[in-house]
């Protein structure tokens, strides 16, 4: 008796379960909700971090896409397919960040080894003797 | 088994066919370059800088693989493998950072020693140059030397005698010219040289004569060595008259060496 019980109940919430995860739930949790928003502060970090440079501007773009992709899906209350898309979207932000952030060093180390070089090719051409 | 166990138990079963769907055993592409992306940045020797993106790279990887072998929905399957590349992507770029930062420290290393070399280049060839200059004074010194020059208080003095010149006149005789030459290229050496050009008379004639012709004696001896190229700033030439004697103007002996003209180089 006691374990009919038990089991009924485990039951019904296996059957609650499975109606959330096939037609989404009537009310979305609070979590997704905040993920999104999170993801959105992401995306909108990543933009003032590369600003107008080109490196890491797809990889923005697809995460704004994405991101209104999860809201859409936040909509349908389809929570799932909005949790990954907020999670890709968060990642396409991380990715353009850290793909501005490399072309921006590549680009100093390109600059400090050039400046070596031309001092390199100055002190070569002043150890030439002097013209008497 | 209790009935309602059973329910249950089909229940669970149901569930997880619908979620999982069609499983395909084919290969995915999204599985096998997630894979490839991973393992690149596990073994990249900067790995360390990316040590928790790389960690959930393995972990979404792993996630993927596992529901390939089990059959998993291809949507979950592809979901896993694509967050498993965007976190080797970010975890890549930051490698890539790293070893650009790596680039930029080992570059100002190098950039200082090229500058430190260049400066002791700089040293050596300025010590080369007051080598030079000092070679080239000494030789200043030997030239003046052959030329009979005589110390003096007021610097090195040559002294063009009488039989260098015209009897009564200004011009220099072809004789003088090998000590003018001489003269000239010391002073094209060393721009810095100063000469003063002084000409000198004996007693005989009037004052006026004299102080006119050893202005004149001087002057010559002046132009001779602008036309040897010794630039004008090197040279003053005056004259003295007879004001200035060497030796006694009672005998033609001591009144030929008063009739000279002098170059001091200060």
């Amino acid at each position: 008796m006691m374990n009919a019980t038990i089991s009924r109940t485990h039951l019904l919430a296996s059957g609650a379960i499975t109606v959330c995860l096939l037609s989404a739930c009537g009310s979305v949790s609070d979590l997704t909700k905040e993920r999104l928003a999170r993801t959105e502060t992401s995306v909108q970090q990543a933009q003032q971090s590369i600003g107008n440079s080109e490196v890491g501007a797809m990889d923005l773009q697809r995460a704004r896409d994405t991101l209104a992709q999860a809201q859409a899906a936040l909509k349908d209350k389809n929570e799932q397919q909005a949790v990954r898309l907020a999670q890709q979207a968060q990642l396409d932000a991380e990715l353009a960040v850290a793909k501005s952030q490399s072309a921006a060093a590549r680009k100093a180390a390109d600059e400090v080894q050039a400046s070596t070089q031309t001092l390199r090719e100055e002190a070569s051409r002043t150890t030439t003797p002097p013209d008497r | 088994m209790n009935p309602l166990r059973l329910v249950v138990s089909s229940s669970g079963a149901a569930m997880m066919l619908l979620l999982s769907g069609c499983a395909s055993t084919q290969r995915m592409e999204e599985l096998d370059t997630a894979g490839a992306l991973v393992s690149q940045v596990e073994t990249s020797p900067r790995a360390g800088v990316a040590a928790a993106e790389i960690a959930e790279a393995r972990k979404s990887l792993d996630r993927a693989n596992r529901l390939a072998e089990s059959r998993g929905k291809r949507e979950d399957i592809q979901f896993e493998a694509g967050i498993a590349s965007k976190y080797a992507q970010i975890a890549n770029e930051k490698i890539l950072t790293a070893q650009a930062r790596d680039a930029i420290e080992k570059g100002s290393a190098e950039r200082q020693s090229v500058l430190v070399q260049a400066r002791e280049r700089e040293a050596q060839r300025a010590q080369a140059q007051a080598d030079a200059a000092a070679q080239r004074a000494s030789s200043l010194e030997q030239e003046l030397a052959d030329l009979k020059a005589k110390k003096t208080d007021r610097g090195l003095v040559v002294t063009l005698g009488d039989v260098l010149f015209d009897t009564a006149r200004a011009t220099l005789q072809p004789g003088a010219y090998a000590t003018v030459d001489r003269l000239a290229a010391v002073l094209k050496e060393d721009p810095s040289r100063h000469v003063l050009i002084e000409g000198h008379t004996d007693s005989v004639g009037s004052d006026e004569y004299n102080q006119s012709l050893s202005e004149r004696r001087a002057a010559s001896v002046q132009a001779a060595l602008f036309e040897r190229g010794v630039a004008s700033s090197q040279i003053t030439a005056i004259g003295k008259g007879e004001s200035t004697p060497v030796a006694s103007n009672d005998g033609p002996g001591g009144r030929q060496q008063n009739r000279r003209v002098e170059l001091i180089f200060q």
